[in-house]
């Protein structure tokens, strides 16, 4: 049974050659002659991508930096919108993407435990019974009431993966959170993952990483420039993704 | 060439939103505020100090008319929970970068919730002038009570239309925040806040209610000071702007939001 279903996806972004953001940029641009106008770059990040995920499947997705991994994550998560195409999911989707970056840093570790939990789809009581138990796989029971500009990064970086990891729904997606904290964190994460895993989630799985696409996905694809350039098994595609790499070097 | 939008689950799961919405109104006070009363106090202390200075000029021009301080101070209030809340609109989306390009949920929530501080301090301003004018003044009726209630739950509404179109309009012309606070600047001259209605000529009266704030500053003063009603044409009025202003908000709003976010 397909949990998610991707099809034909295009996106691309107007890059302007000459940005103007403000309402005086726009007037003064009325007074300029025409072939100082703005110019516009088509930016193609998307090329028809499609592909369709089964129930309880982990499926991995792997390229390049600005080979458009996380403009689909975000069209799939609903964040952006697809210029053609369409996803279509029946089960609730947890996105879990930039995570150093969704915090208050003026409240404290439990206020931001509520804030993120609520905008990741936690009720108010869910969070209630859950905050001791995110703050202790977080490691951070006694920080619980400090301001977070105060943390280092890499408590920050703990406290949202836990948040995000108790707030999983039907279709889990990752966008390269594993690289986050020091091994032992790391290897807490994994295990959590394993059972979220084991409990029957499905979930998607960006990463550079080809050990964790070998060890976590059930397959993979692998993307270029906006396009899918190989479906396979995620031994498959982590080896031609090392392969891509190093031929990009040699070349 | 077809385009469908992203049906997912997510989509209509809602279960969340009213502790989402909670937790944004009970963190961004927290944040203003520091989460103390003392820390509150300042919020009051704008438009009390604003007073404090019109009140001490203006009393002495205005000396004729004995409500002159009842009045002005209705009016700054009201004028001040307009002003903030709609700069607070403005900026709304860009505020809450941090969470709208995490997940997937209505960034409408984030507009709607950005007028709860002003929204706060003109409530507790409203208990105040009315348990003053109650024990100092003369007994208010119920339907005074609830005209005032009213007006500000439709200055609330033109608010959210306003703060509707100007938080994704901000996000593609960013200095458009500056021109409105010209705009306001301008505005608090124009509304009578400082001066009584009755200075200017009756003709020019209509122009002046054409600005919604105006109308319900005038019907607020009204029903709170001496205890009239405004007729059912003004009323009609009134809420035709205040459906107007909504209804266009929402629309630039709806036809925007979809892309907007890209621009975050």
């Amino acid at each position: 049974m397909n949990a998610l279903e991707v099809t034909d996806i295009h996106k691309s972004f107007s890059v302007p050659t000459v940005r103007l953001d403000t309402v005086r940029e726009h007037i003064l641009k009325g007074f300029k002659l025409r072939k100082h106008f703005r110019k516009y770059r088509e930016l193609k990040v998307l090329r028809g991508i499609s592909f369709t995920v089964n129930s309880g499947e982990t499926v991995g997705i792997m390229g390049r930096n600005a080979s458009g991994k996380s403009t689909l994550l975000k069209i799939i998560s609903g964040i952006y919108q697809p210029e053609r195409g369409a996803v279509y999911c029946e089960m609730p989707i947890t996105p879990i993407l930039d995570l150093g970056m969704g915090w208050n840093p003026e409240l404290d570790a439990i206020d931001n435990i509520y804030l993120l939990g609520t905008v990741m789809g936690l009720t108010l009581r869910e969070l209630k019974t859950a905050k001791d138990e995110i703050l202790e796989f977080a490691g951070l029971q006694e920080f619980s009431r400090l301001e977070l500009k105060h943390y280092s990064s890499g408590m920050a970086m703990r406290l949202a993966y836990s948040v995000a990891f108790r707030a999983v729904r039907g279709l889990l997606i990752l966008d390269e959170v594993f690289a986050v904290g020091d091994m032992e964190f790391k290897e807490r994460c994994y295990k959590r993952y394993e059972e979220i895993h084991q409990a029957g989630y499905t979930v998607l799985l960006v990463s550079h990483n080809p050990l964790e696409i070998e060890r976590f996905c059930d397959r993979a694809i692998l993307l270029d420039g906006g396009k899918i350039v190989q479906k396979g098994s995620s031994q498959e595609i982590a080896h031609a993704y090392v392969q891509s790499l190093t031929s990009v070097k040699t070349s | 060439m077809k385009i469908e939008k992203t049906k997912t689950m997510n989509n209509k799961n809602s279960a969340h939103l009213p502790g989402l919405i909670w937790t944004i109104i009970r963190t961004d006070f927290k944040t203003r505020y520091h989460g103390t009363l003392g820390g509150y106090l300042w919020a009051l202390a704008k438009p009390l100090s604003m007073f404090a200075v019109l009140y001490a000029v203006f009393s002495v021009i205005f000396s004729m008319d004995p409500n002159y301080n009842l009045n002005l101070i209705i009016g700054l209030f009201l004028w001040d929970f307009f002003s903030e809340a709609t700069k607070t609109g403005f900026l709304s989306l860009q505020a809450k970068t941090f969470l709208l390009t995490k997940t997937k949920f209505p960034p409408w929530i984030v507009v709607l919730t950005s007028a709860s501080n002003a929204l706060i301090t003109v409530s507790i301003f409203s208990v105040a002038v009315c348990t003053y004018i109650f024990v100092f003044r003369r007994p208010l009726s119920l339907l005074e009570i609830s005209c005032f209630v009213f007006y500000v739950f439709l200055f609330s509404l033109i608010i959210i239309g306003i703060s509707l179109a100007a938080s994704v309009l901000f996000l593609r012309y960013r200095d458009i925040n500056q021109i409105w606070e010209l705009l306001l600047q301008a505005g608090f001259f124009f509304t009578p806040i400082i001066y009584p209605l009755n200075i200017v000529p009756h003709k020019f009266h209509f122009y002046l209610y054409m600005w919604l704030p105006t109308a319900v500053i005038q019907f607020s003063r009204s029903v709170l000071v001496k205890g009239e009603i405004p007729t059912i044409t003004a009323h009609i009025m009134l809420l035709s702007g205040t459906a107007v202003v909504l209804f266009a908000g929402t629309a630039l709003y709806r036809l925007l939001a979809p892309r907007s976010l890209e621009r975050l």
